[in-house]
């Protein structure tokens, strides 16, 4: 019996290492969550400016037609990029597309891992894609 | 026969171990919470910045040096974007840190990109039902906004936007 309940303490600190790896994997989980809102948002923010900023003036003031300029939208995104703390976690240059009167943003960013990080042959992070699209319409 | 007696040698062991559980028990609690607590700090300063920013862009200005009611409803609404996500307005600060034109001049005018920061004081240690104590990790966040160019309600032209 004597044995029985040393065996029985033995694993307690197994148990609560465990319960800490679990906890160290969620924690590491909602990084990537976060970096997961954090690329929508970013992506959204310049969706939104590129939707309204990268109009071609030109053919807005002579023929009232509201049309993108692709490269000017790109600058705009660009710009809205560089300008978030999130530019040095770009897993790639975000990619632009003109759809009509919108513009679609997708980009990717790296996520790294709080926990994972220590344990040998485990990936440091991953990557997080996330793509929004912002559409001009006239006011009501 | 022989019996063999339930002697010392198991449980002295596993009593050793004990303290040592424990320690890490409570080491790595503290250390796995400060984490998550650093992370959720993140997502509501994050939250705090990209309100302020939407708001003040949203906002009509009279002129374009004139920004200071829109610059403290912006950062009304930061506050109260941390307080929907249970963070105590005492320890953090939202704050209108950039607002620059396209022609390098510092107004509220169209195209003008205005950028706002978050922060949030995270305490070391914090206890249900008592609160955090000590200063620990300053989490940031940062957002900037683009003033519409073709809105009603913005001083100036959006002919400098191109």
């Amino acid at each position: 019996m004597g044995r029985d309940r040393g065996n029985a303490l033995m694993l307690m600190p197994a148990g609560l290492l465990i319960v800490l790896v679990l906890a160290s994997i969620a924690v590491d989980m909602s990084v990537v969550h976060l970096r997961k809102r954090q690329a929508f948002e970013l992506a959204a923010a310049a969706a939104n400016d590129a939707a309204t900023a990268g109009v071609d003036q030109g053919r807005l003031r002579t023929t009232h037609d509201y049309v993108l300029d692709p490269a000017r939208a790109r600058a705009v995104v660009a710009d809205v990029v560089a300008a978030s703390e999130l530019a040095s976690e770009l897993a790639g240059p975000p990619v632009v597309t003109v759809i009509g009167a919108g513009v679609r943003v997708e980009l990717a960013l790296e996520a790294d891992y709080i926990f994972a990080d220590v344990v040998p042959g485990a990936p440091d992070g991953t990557e997080v894609s996330a793509s929004a699209t912002a559409t001009t319409a006239a006011a009501p | 026969m022989t019996h063999r007696r339930g002697g010392d040698h198991g449980q002295v062991g596993g009593i050793e171990v004990l303290p040592f559980g424990l320690l890490v028990f409570v080491v790595g609690t503290l250390l796995v919470a400060n984490a998550w607590a650093v992370v959720d700090a993140k997502l509501a300063v994050d939250a705090a910045a990209r309100e302020a920013a939407r708001h003040f862009v949203e906002a009509d200005v009279p002129a374009a040096d004139d920004f200071g009611d829109a610059e403290a409803a912006a950062r009304r609404a930061g506050y109260e974007a941390l307080a929907a996500h249970g963070r105590e307005a005492a320890r953090s600060t939202v704050k209108l840190a950039a607002l620059e034109s396209p022609d390098g001049q510092a107004g509220f005018t169209r195209c003008a990109r205005a950028t706002f920061t978050a922060r949030y004081d995270v305490p070391v240690v914090r206890l249900p039902w008592i609160g955090g104590f000590g200063s620990g990790l300053d989490v940031t966040s940062r957002h900037s906004e683009l003033i519409d160019p073709y809105r009603d309600g913005v001083p100036g032209s959006a002919e400098a936007c191109s």
